[in-house]
C-alpha cells in the first residue's frame, strides 16, 4: 500500500530531521506502535479528515506521535490525555479528537481521567496500546503486567502482592459512556486486518458524532521482553491474549447526538443573565444620614441559618448603593447552611467604603440571644441595638447611650401567616430606629428584590410597615 | 494481466529495523533476513528477492514503518540506487496553509445601571464579557460558587461547563481548550490550586494562557474554610516545576473581582501565560457595588492555536525540547517574556505622597488598613497605604516612591509573611538597601487583621517613642 498522505514527508521534529531521522520512527525493531501508527495514518486519510484531527500525545514510547503525522498535535502530561482531549473537543467540537495511550499513561496515573472521560461518553477516540510493560521508563512493572511475568519492579514475577492485571477493555465496556470498545492484536496478518478496522471504526463514530470508541491493541516491546520480534509475536498470541481475549466487548447504535451550537456572544444576553438594566432606580435621600455617621454607617446583623439576616444585610446594601451610595456586605457562617450561626457586616459609606468589617457596628440587629449576648458588648457607644423580643425575653445590659429597641419580628410575622419575613419586620424596625433611609428606599429594594415573586410583596410590605409601627409604639 | 498493474515492493536498508514481520507476511518467500548489519544503522535489515513476487502487498501491510517497504513505481530503483539515502528526498512543502490570526473583537455593551453582586459573582461575569465560554472546575469551598454560577450561565450562551473527576482533571482540559486558542479559565481555592500545579507548569512550558481565580483559604493541609491569603508563595514563586512564573493580580473590591478578571484574560493571551488571580474569602462572598464595562471581547483564533482545522493543522502544542541547547533556548525565551511582564505591575496609594508610616496591605486587609489610614489622618498621623495590584510582578518602582519619606513601614496581612517576603524580594531586587524597618500586623488560620490591630501597632510604637 502506498504511504498515507498524513505521514510527513521529512520528520522535521525528530531532531530536526537529520540523517535517517528524517523518514525512520524511533521505534524499536519490533515495537507495535509502528503498526498501529500506520492503521491511524490511513484511517485519518481514508476518512478524509486531515485537517480536523488533533491527536493528543501523551507522555511514554508514543509520545513523539507529532514527529510523525501530518495533523494537529496537542502534547499532554501523563495520564492526561483524555481530559485534554475533551478540553479540545468541546472547544472546536468539529475536531476529530484522537487520545493515543500507553498502559501507564492510561490505566495507573491516568485511571480516573480514562474512566471519568468514558463514562462522560463525548465523542472521542482513544487507542489504547497495551504491550505489558513500562517501555520508555526502562522496563517497570505496567498495570498491565502478566502474573508471573518478570519487569525490573517486578524482578521475580508478578505476584498477588503486585495486584492483578488491569482489563481495560472490559472495564471500559461495562461504563454506560462508551458505544464502541473492541479490543485487537498486532501478530499476524489476520488480526492487522481487524485492528486496522477497529481503529477506523472507532474514528468514524467520533466523526458521525456518535460517541465515544476505546480501542485497546495488544502490542509487542520485544525490548523489554528481551525477545526477538517473533518470538514476542508468539508470546502476544499464546500468553497475553489468553489474560486479555480479543475481540468486540461493546457495540451500541446510536444516532448522532453530540451537536453544540457555537458560543453567543450577544452582550444583552449576558446583561440580562446578570440582572443589568438601563433603568434608573428612584432615588428619594436627600443626601447622606450624616446624622449617624459623618460618612461611613456600620452595622451588624446576627442570628441563626434561617433567621434572614443575610437577606436582609443584602436588601440594605442594594437600598444605599440605589441611592448612589456605596455599599458592602460581607456574610460569615458557620459550616452548616442551616441552623449555625450567621451574621452579616454591612457598610453604608457617602463615597467609598474603606474597612468593610464591621467589629465595632453602630447599629446592631439580633435575631436570637446568643448573638445578641456576642455582639451587644461591641456596639459603639451612642449606637442602636434592634433584637427580637420575641425570642429575647431579657433586656440586655449595655452601655446607657446605646438605644435599645424590643421588636417582636417574629412574633409578627407569625401573626402574618408567615414567620420566614421577620427579616423584613427588623427592616422596618432598622427604618424607623434609625432613620438610615426614608421608608421609600427600603420598600423599592424589597419590592425589586421580589419582581419575580409578585404575590408575596403584599405581605412584605406590612411586614414593613408593622416593625415601623413597633418602633414608634415604644416609649421614647 | 490486472497482477502486473499493481507494484511489487521496495525497500531501502535504511529504513529497515528487521523486525521480519514481512517475512511471515509473505507466501512466495521472496523475503529473508540478511546477513549484515547495516552500517548506517546498525541494524539487520531484511532483503528482496522479487524473482517469484506477486505483487500481493502483504508483505508492505505487514512493515511498521511508514517509509519501510514501499510500493515500487517505474524507475525509482535505479534512480534511489543512485542517491545518498540521508538527501534521498528534498523538503516538500506542505499543503497546510500558513496560519493567521483570528483577531479578537471588541464589541459595545450599553449602559447599565451598577450591580450589587457578590466579589465571585463579578468575576465570574468578568469571564463571561472577556469572551470565556469554556469553564472547568472540580466543587472546593469557598470558591464552588464561581462553578455553579458558570453551570448556570454558560448553557444559556452555549459554552461549555464540565465538573470534571478532579482538579488535575480540571486544568488538563483547560489545556487542551487552550491549547485550542480559547479562553478558559477555573475557580478553585487553596488546596485544589495545589493539585493543579503540574498542569500550571505544563501551560507555562507550553505557552497555553488560561486564568485560575484562587479564593484563598486556612491552611496548610485540609486546614479550614475562612479567609487567609495563604497562596501569596504559591503563585508567586511556586507553579510547579520549572523557571516559571505567572501575572498575579490581588483584587479588593467586588469591582475588581470583575475588572482583574477581565484584565487576565487579556494578559494571559497578550503573554501566552496563565495568569492567576488571588482573592481571600471574604472578598468572594462581598457584596459590593460593581459597574459593567461599555464593552466586551468576542475572541479570535490566534495563528499558534491547535484548533482542528485546515488553517492550524501545522501547529503543535508541547512543552517537549529533547535536546540541552534547545530547551535552555526555550526557558530564554520564557524568561524573556516574564521580564517583558514588568509592564504590567500596577499599584494603588492612599495619602502616600506625605506619609510617614506606609502600610502595605493587599485583598481583603487593604480595605481594613485603609479603615486605618483614614481614622490616623484624623488623629493627626501621617498614614498611608500602599497597596500591591499585582503581587507579581511587584510592583517596586511604585513601592520606592511610596515609601520615599516613610520613617515606618508596617505590612497588613492574613498570613505569616508571605506578602512581606514578596516586599523584600522586590526591594532587593530593585537594589534598595536602605529603608525602614519593617513591621508587621499578622493573623492567620482565617482570622483577618483587625482596624483596630493596625491601630494599636502603629499608636502603640509611637507612645513608646515619646
Amino acid at each position: 500500500m502506498s504511504k498515507a498522505s498524513v505521514f510527513y514527508d521529512k520528520f522535521e521534529r525528530h531532531s530536526h530531521g537529520e540523517g535517517l531521522k528524517g523518514h525512520a520512527t524511533h521505534y524499536c525493531p519490533g515495537c507495535g506502535h509502528g503498526l498501529a501508527h500506520k492503521y491511524l495514518a490511513e484511517a485519518i486519510d481514508e476518512l478524509g479528515i486531515q485537517d480536523r484531527t488533533v491527536a493528543i500525545s501523551p507522555v511514554g514510547c508514543s509520545v513523539f506521535l507529532y514527529y510523525y503525522f501530518d495533523v494537529g498535535n496537542s502534547q499532554a502530561a501523563h495520564g492526561r490525555a483524555p481530559v485534554v482531549a475533551l478540553g479540545h473537543k468541546f472547544a472546536n467540537p468539529e475536531s476529530v479528537v484522537i487520545s493515543y495511550q500507553g498502559d501507564g499513561d492510561l490505566a495507573s496515573i491516568g485511571l480516573a481521567e480514562t474512566v471519568a472521560t468514558a463514562q462522560l461518553g463525548a465523542p472521542i477516540t482513544v487507542i489504547f496500546i497495551n504491550n505489558a510493560i513500562y517501555g520508555m521508563t526502562g522496563g517497570q512493572m505496567a498495570p498491565t503486567t502478566l502474573m508471573g511475568q518478570s519487569s525490573t519492579t517486578s524482578p521475580s514475577g508478578r505476584n498477588e502482592y503486585n495486584g492483578q492485571p488491569m482489563k481495560m477493555a472490559e472495564l471500559i465496556a461495562g461504563l454506560d459512556g462508551p458505544i464502541y470498545v473492541e479490543r485487537v492484536a498486532l501478530y499476524d496478518a489476520k488480526q492487522r486486518i481487524k485492528a486496522k478496522k477497529a481503529i477506523q471504526k472507532a474514528i468514524k463514530l467520533q466523526v458521525e458524532g456518535r460517541g465515544y470508541s476505546f480501542i485497546e491493541v495488544l502490542a509487542e516491546c520485544p525490548t523489554h521482553l528481551k525477545m526477538n520480534p517473533e518470538d514476542t509475536e508468539k508470546w502476544v498470541k499464546e500468553c497475553m491474549e489468553p489474560v486479555y481475549p480479543l475481540g468486540v466487548k461493546k457495540d451500541v447504535t446510536v444516532d448522532p447526538w453530540f451537536k453544540r451550537n457555537p458560543p453567543c456572544f450577544k452582550g444583552e444576553k449576558i446583561l440580562s443573565l446578570a440582572g443589568a438594566t438601563s433603568e434608573h432606580p428612584e432615588r428619594f435621600c436627600k443626601g447622606f444620614p450624616t446624622h449617624l455617621a459623618l460618612n461611613d454607617i456600620s452595622l451588624k446583623l446576627a442570628g441563626s441559618g434561617g433567621d434572614g439576616a443575610q437577606t436582609a444585610a443584602m436588601l440594605i446594601a442594594r437600598a444605599a448603593i440605589n441611592e448612589g451610595f456605596d455599599a458592602t456586605h460581607i456574610p460569615s457562617y458557620g459550616p452548616e447552611s442551616r441552623g449555625g450561626t450567621s451574621y452579616a457586616d454591612v457598610h453604608v459609606a457617602e463615597e467609598e467604603v474603606l474597612n468593610p468589617g464591621s467589629p465595632d457596628p453602630q447599629v446592631l440587629i439580633a435575631f436570637n440571644t446568643p448573638s445578641l449576648v456576642k455582639f451587644g458588648p461591641t456596639v459603639r457607644k451612642g449606637g442602636y441595638v434592634i433584637y427580637d423580643s420575641s425570642v429575647v425575653t431579657e433586656a440586655p445590659v449595655l452601655d446607657p447611650s446605646i438605644k435599645l429597641f424590643p421588636v417582636p419580628f417574629t412574633g409578627i410575622a407569625t401573626d402574618l401567616g408567615k414567620a420566614v419575613v421577620k427579616n423584613i419586620v427588623a427592616l422596618g424596625a432598622l427604618q424607623a430606629a434609625t432613620n438610615i433611609f426614608p421608608k421609600d428606599t427600603m420598600l423599592t429594594a424589597i419590592r425589586v428584590a421580589l419582581k419575580d415573586k409578585c404575590a408575596l410583596i403584599p405581605l412584605n410590605e406590612e411586614a414593613f410597615a408593622w416593625g415601623i409601627k413597633s418602633v414608634e409604639a415604644l416609649d421614647r | 494481466m490486472a497482477l502486473k498493474e499493481r507494484p511489487k515492493p521496495f525497500l531501502l536498508p535504511e529504513y529497515c529495523k528487521g523486525c521480519g514481520r514481512c517475512l511471515d507476511a509473505c507466501a512466495k518467500d521472496c523475503i529473508t533476513l540478511s546477513d549484515q548489519i547495516n552500517p548506517l544503522t546498525g541494524l539487520v535489515p531484511v532483503e528482496l528477492d522479487l524473482s517469484n513476487c506477486n505483487a500481493c502487498g502483504l508483505c508492505m501491510d505487514a512493515c511498521p514503518e511508514p517509509y519501510g517497504l514501499r510500493p515500487a513505481h517505474e524507475g525509482e530503483i535505479e534512480e534511489f540506487e543512485l542517491e545518498d539515502p540521508a538527501k534521498l528526498f528534498g523538503v516538500k512543502p506542505s499543503d497546510a496553509p500558513v496560519p493567521v490570526d483570528i483577531p479578537d473583537e471588541t464589541l459595545p455593551l450599553p449602559r447599565t445601571e451598577p450591580l450589587v453582586i457578590k466579589g465571585t459573582y463579578a468575576s465570574a461575569l468578568g469571564a463571561l464579557l472577556a469572551g470565556c465560554r469554556h469553564v472547568y472546575g472540580y466543587p472546593i469551598t469557598p470558591s464552588t460558587e464561581g462553578a455553579e454560577l458558570m453551570a448556570k450561565f454558560l448553557p444559556k450562551l452555549d459554552g461549555t461547563f464540565l465538573q470534571a473527576v478532579s482538579e488535575v482533571a480540571a486544568v488538563n482540559m483547560m489545556y487542551g481548550t487552550a491549547g485550542a486558542g480559547l479562553p478558559t479559565m477555573t475557580f478553585t481555592s487553596s488546596p485544589g490550586f495545589s493539585l493543579m500545579l503540574e498542569g500550571v507548569s505544563y501551560m507555562i512550558g507550553a505557552e497555553l494562557p488560561g486564568v485560575f481565580v484562587d479564593v484563598m483559604r486556612g491552611g496548610p493541609g485540609l486546614g479550614n474554610i475562612a479567609p487567609e491569603q495563604s497562596d501569596i508563595k504559591l503563585a508567586c514563586h511556586g507553579l510547579g516545576h520549572g523557571n516559571t512564573h505567572a501575572i498575579t493580580l490581588a483584587p479588593s473590591t467586588p469591582q475588581e473581582m470583575l475588572d482583574l478578571t477581565m484584565l487576565a484574560f487579556e494578559l494571559s493571551f497578550k503573554y501566552r501565560n496563565p495568569v492567576v488571580l488571588l482573592g481571600d474569602g471574604y472578598l468572594g462572598q462581598m457584596t459590593g457595588k460593581v459597574q459593567l464595562p461599555e464593552t466586551m471581547i468576542k475572541p479570535g483564533i490566534p495563528k499558534w492555536a491547535v484548533y482542528g482545522d485546515a488553517m492550524h493543522r501545522k501547529n503543535l502544542v508541547s512543552s517537549i525540547f529533547l535536546t540541552e541547547s534547545d530547551l535552555e533556548a526555550h526557558n530564554v525565551h520564557l524568561n524573556a517574556k516574564y521580564e517583558a511582564m514588568a509592564v504590567e505591575a500596577r499599584a494603588e496609594t492612599f495619602l502616600c505622597d506625605d506619609a510617614e508610616v506606609v502600610l502595605i496591605a493587599c485583598n481583603t486587609p487593604a480595605r481594613t488598613a485603609k479603615g486605618a489610614v483614614q481614622d490616623l489622618r484624623n488623629q493627626g498621623i501621617k498614614a498611608g497605604l500602599f497597596r500591591p495590584i499585582t503581587l507579581w510582578p511587584f510592583p517596586v518602582e511604585e513601592l520606592k516612591t511610596a515609601i520615599r519619606g516613610a520613617q515606618r513601614i508596617v505590612v497588613v496581612e492574613a498570613s505569616a509573611g508571605q506578602l512581606e517576603d514578596e516586599v523584600r524580594l522586590a526591594l532587593s531586587k530593585a537594589g534598595v538597601r536602605q529603608f525602614p524597618d519593617i513591621e508587621n500586623v499578622r493573623r492567620m488560620g482565617g482570622v483577618l487583621p483587625q482596624q483596630s490591630e493596625i491601630m494599636t501597632r502603629v499608636l502603640g510604637r509611637k507612645e513608646v517613642l515619646a
